[in-house]
């Protein structure tokens, strides 16, 4: 199973891990963009999970797709749409 | 019963047992395997093909085996497809062949392809369509498919084991063993899956000499050292998965699953040493019982002192076949002949050959070079085999013979469960495919990774386990000391060679796949349709696919595609094969998540007191609630509709502590609020509580419950059974993206209180007596919505006055300690429990949402909940609301029905339409109920908005449980429209 590494609680296994959605795409601004235009890059994604089986922390994970290596994980912030 | 023979083999322990084939009774000496004891006994036929069902023998010796598969046991505990290579005998142990009926020896479908030859690819895309496909389903059922299902299971419980280590080597033959013992003399923690009984690999019979040792000495001395630095060895245990970084590995002890039957295996890096897989040459009839893979004739002999044959035709293009042809001459089989298909130059080549060579044509073996086997012979079995001069017109030779033994090279075992994404590379030197460029994790080593050689392949897998161990950073022990070194067979010198010439009409006999019944005449099919991608190719003919996927069939049939196109191998590629390896018992992957186990339960604290009170429990969400309550009726229906009717006359008690419970609390709380629900929170006084609906980010209703003021800055909002969890990661994502950084918190409290409903007319005057004189002025001065908080019996209290059933109704929130007291207590004073069923025919009747109606597409104005939908909103989804689509005529409207004649029962799933004439829906029925205090049925619907106009009519239609019912659109309150009662 995939892991990934919570910034509180360290490397983890996904099932741990609830996805929620990908972000939209930069510069989508009124309100159907920021909710139905997503970005579908084949080799970034960037997503919104939460550790629901650990501390509980919104994350923003970057992953490229085509691989299924995970990027980058930092803790959601600012904007969530 | 055939007499046993005398046979002395590695894997043969001195006992005897019997054992049942098809219902004849067989010998066999422990340690056998299915095969090796019934090709000793001269059994070749072992089952028939799934497609043409000709017959087949066993063309392997292990895990590569695509036709001996077997049935172990009887229904409804049978065990289908286990290969009759790896299955260890048992006493008593019953197998039965497959794809035949009535018998093995005679098939009814098997006169299929007597008719007018056999089905080609694509056949019955192309036959069964006229003038329906589905006409022919139930004939190709029959047909089609592997064996037969177990009816039940008997299987253990698989225990799943979570291993950590720094090493994983996979395989443990030569490069295996020394990858393994690198890795641990470098420190590193080491587990070695081996999918065979016993390690050793090649070794096991290859006449070699490792450090000194003979191989069997080194086998042993190597795992001496591997158990003394800790290592695990895991035999009779086949990696079938990476699952990204964590490897599923399957025990089949025996050829079976057992009892601790799945690891999961967590390495730093692996290595990969799963050796290389024999692969087969295509020709004419290439699948009759007899035709057997050259490694494996080796390893029957050697583990098994089993002679597959008496009179041996060997076919190959390489150097190895002499080697072998002398083993198999020591071991009492008469070899008639070598057929290579290299030129007697390239084969003089190598001068080391030539003694061999001279001595077996001395022992009377005929020595051809440059030719080939061109057809087997026999119809149930190989009688001879006619050889063929490559290159020129010279006549067929006819060699009568009762087995040929064929080997075409080896595939490095790149499996399924393994490679992933990896790419691999073609590799004319093989005549195979090696990994391309593997991640950094990840080793191949050995026959694995192309080295065929035992010199090779041990010292590649040494530097393997050292680049392994380096890897991880294991703390260094002693350095891995010297590679081992190794005397054994000679390189293969192969040449590439995939198939005999024939007519193109005989292609139709020369099998690619043997599992799936691929033949060249297939591969042609495919390409005159346009399926030029190995890919297509594959979803075309069925080429690799099932439990085969490629590993005797891969390699061939890419280079055999490659010559039908005039382009080479690397050109075609070989298809992807799928994971697992091996197949993996569903059981195995349940293990003990099965039954009650399957998932968690959540239960409120009067759970105890439901069961005792023999109320009928139902999951909702993780939760466990009653439905109803035996005592009141024999069936749901009854029950509900008592229970209901007791309520309305004097009342009830309902246990709701499976409520969400979410406490939003700080300076901004009251504005976070705002901005999750459609309607204002900041507005609620302290004390007061109000009906909220949230919304998506699409303006769909997510879901709704009471919001309740405690303090300024404090809220308890309730949610929804089902929704509880989602809600709180709702709120949360929120609280930590834009809200974050603001003064307000999210506590989910939904266990800390347990909640009594008490609804009816009695409700007031019991709650009165029960709580005592302290709570008299609270409970007279509560207003509907209101509440007031207290102690009782020393605990907290929460009183709101708010009601589900439309009657005058109080929620009880107290803490869990008090619940079954309060509850006992409450029964006391006259009042019964009513479970979800008489709850959902209160709310029914008062028009009140059930449940369904929130079913993930309907917006509030669907709801009928525009009274909350206000210009200038900013909510969360508010946005979206606006969208035109949502403002059509054909969105759904929740209205109220009853059938036109008062009586006809209505039932939730029927479709609506404009009349009975129609088949076009206009909306469905999302709840009903039976009402006893109305006397018909009642429902509640989402309708076309254009339709939904009281006092029209519709027909229910529901064709499999009550045909059409015409019914009247009422509004969606049935009873009680003032909610004077509610509000008494």
């Amino acid at each position: 199973m995939t892991r990934l590494t919570c910034p509180f609680c360290g490397p983890r296994e996904l099932c741990e891990f609830e996805f929620h959605k990908t972000v939209p795409a930069p510069g989508s601004v009124d309100e159907y963009a920021r909710t139905y235009l997503r970005v579908a890059d084949a080799h970034l994604s960037i997503e919104h999970w939460q550790h629901v089986g650990g501390c509980r922390a919104w994350l923003q994970v970057q992953r490229n797709p085509s691989t299924g290596a995970v990027l980058a994980i930092d803790m959601l912030a600012g904007e969530p749409r | 019963m055939s007499a046993a023979p005398a046979r002395s083999g590695a894997r043969l322990g001195p006992g005897e047992l019997t054992f049942t084939f098809d219902g004849r009774r067989y010998r066999a000496r422990t340690g056998d395997t299915a095969a090796s004891a019934l090709l000793a006994q001269g059994v070749r036929v072992m089952g028939r093909s799934v497609k043409y069902r000709r017959l087949r023998g066993a063309l392997g010796a292990g895990a590569e085996e695509p036709n001996a598969l077997f049935s172990v046991g009887e229904q409804p505990l049978l065990i289908p497809n286990v290969q009759a290579t790896r299955l260890v005998l048992r006493e008593g142990m019953s197998l039965r062949s497959q794809n035949r009926w009535p018998s093995l020896r005679f098939d009814l479908a098997s006169l299929l392809q007597a008719g007018g030859g056999l089905f080609s690819a694509g056949f019955y895309y192309k036959t069964f369509i006229w003038p329906c496909w589905r006409r022919y389903e139930g004939l190709i059922r029959r047909l089609a498919g592997l064996g037969e299902a177990p009816r039940g299971c008997a299987l253990p419980m698989a225990a799943i084991e979570h291993l950590r280590c720094d090493v994983l080597v996979i395989g443990a033959g030569p490069a295996g063993l020394a990858a393994a013992r690198a890795a641990a003399r470098a420190g590193a923690s080491v587990v070695v899956c081996e999918s065979e009984p016993a390690c050793g690999g090649e070794l096991e019979f290859e006449s070699a000499l490792v450090e000194g040792l003979a191989g069997a000495e080194w086998i042993a001395a190597t795992l001496a050292e591997l158990a003394q630095r800790g290592a695990r060895i895991l035999t009779d245990t086949t990696v079938v998965t990476d699952n990204n970084g964590e490897f599923i590995a399957h025990a089949e002890p025996g050829g079976l699953p057992g009892r601790n039957a799945v690891y999961r295996i967590r390495p730093r890096s692996l290595v990969s040493a799963a050796g290389a897989l024999e692969q087969p040459i295509v020709f004419t009839n290439n699948d009759r019982p007899g035709v057997m893979l050259l490694g494996a004739a080796e390893r029957y002999l050697a583990r098994y002192g089993t002679r597959v044959g008496r009179e041996l035709v060997l076919f190959a293009n390489h150097d190895r076949a002499y080697a072998s042809a002398r083993r198999l001459l020591d071991g009492g089989m008469r070899v008639r002949a070598i057929v290579d298909t290299r030129d007697e130059g390239t084969v003089a080549a190598a001068g080391a050959l030539a003694p061999l060579r001279a001595e077996l044509a001395a022992a009377g073996v005929a020595l051809f070079s440059g030719h080939a086997v061109t057809a087997a012979v026999g119809r149930r079995a190989v009688a001879a085999a006619l050889v063929k001069p490559l290159g020129t017109d010279g006549a067929a030779r006819r060699i009568a013979c009762d087995t040929i033994l064929v080997s075409g090279g080896w595939s490095p075992a790149l499996h399924a469960g393994l490679h992933g994404g990896e790419a691999r590379a073609y590799e004319p030197r093989l005549g195979a495919f090696v990994p391309a460029e593997p991640p950094a994790a990840r080793v191949h080593a050995g026959g694995a990774n192309g080295r065929l050689e035992l010199g090779a392949a041990l010292a590649d897998g040494h530097a393997a386990g050292a680049r392994a161990a380096a890897g991880t950073g294991a703390v260094a022990g002693t350095d891995g000391g010297a590679p081992p070194q190794a005397q054994g067979d000679p390189p293969p010198r192969l040449a590439p060679f995939a198939r005999s010439p024939c007519s193109v009409a005989d292609e139709k006999r020369q099998f690619i796949d043997l599992q799936n019944d691929v033949t060249v005449a297939d591969l042609r099919v495919a390409l005159a349709e346009g399926f030029i991608d190995i890919e297509h190719v594959k979803r075309y003919t069925t080429l690799g696919i099932g439990t085969e996927q490629g590993r005797s069939s891969a390699v061939p049939g890419a280079a055999i595609l490659a010559e039908l196109r005039g382009v080479t191998p690397a050109d075609t590629g070989t298809s992807r094969p799928r994971p697992p390896y091996q197949p993996v018992t569903m059981q195995s992957i349940a293990g003990f998540h099965t039954g009650e186990a399957v998932m968690i339960s959540r239960r409120t604290p009067l759970h105890e007191a439901h069961v005792a009170a023999g109320g009928v429990l139902e999951p909702m969400g993780l939760w466990m609630r009653p439905r109803y309550y035996r005592a009141n009726g024999g069936n749901a229906f009854d029950a509900a509709v008592a229970e209901a009717r007791r309520v309305r006359a004097h009342g009830g008690i309902a246990d709701g502590s499976t409520l969400g419970k979410l406490e939003i609390a700080g300076p901004d709380a009251a504005a976070f609020l705002d901005f999750m629900y459609l309607s204002k929170a900041s507005s609620i006084r302290v004390g007061r509580s109000k009906y909220m609906v949230n919304l998506r980010e699409d303006g769909i209703v997510l879901d709704d419950g009471l919001v309740l003021r405690l303090a300024e800055d404090r809220f308890l909002a309730t949610t929804s059974s089902g929704h509880g969890t989602h809600m709180l990661s709702h709120f949360e994502h929120h609280l930590a993206s834009q809200w974050s950084g603001r003064g307000v918190t999210v506590t989910d409290v939904t266990d800390a209180w347990a909640v009594i409903v008490v609804a009816g007319p009695q409700s007031r005057s019991t709650l009165a007596q029960v709580l005592g004189a302290a709570w008299q002025r609270s409970l007279a001065g509560l207003r509907h919505m209101d509440f007031a908080d207290g102690l009782h019996a020393g605990h907290a209290l929460r009183v709101l006055r708010a009601s589900f059933s439309g009657e005058l109704a109080f929620e009880l929130h107290c803490r869990p300690a008090l619940a079954v007291p309060l509850w006992d207590t409450l029964q006391s004073a006259g009042l019964s429990p009513y479970g979800l069923e008489a709850l959902d025919i209160l709310r029914i009747e008062k028009g009140y949402l059930v449940g369904s109606e929130l079913n993930g597409q309907t917006t509030p104005l669907d709801l009928g909940m525009e009274a909350l939908v206000k210009p200038g909103q900013s909510c969360l989804g508010r946005a979206l609301l606006d969208r035109p689509a949502f403002h059509e005529g054909t969105r759904p409207r929740l209205v109220g029905l009853r059938a036109a004649d008062g009586r006809a029962p209505l039932l939730a799933g029927a479709q609506l339409t404009t009349d009975a004439a129609s088949t076009r829906p206009c909306g469905y029925i999302t709840s009903s109920a039976y009402s006893p205090t109305l006397g018909e049925w009642l429902a509640l619907a989402l309708l076309a908005r254009d339709r939904a106009v009281e006092g029209g009519t519709v027909t229910a239609r529901d064709p499999l449980r009550g045909g059409d019912t015409l019914v009247r659109v009422v509004a969606p309150v049935h009873f009680d429209p003032t909610s004077a009662r509610m509000k008494a």
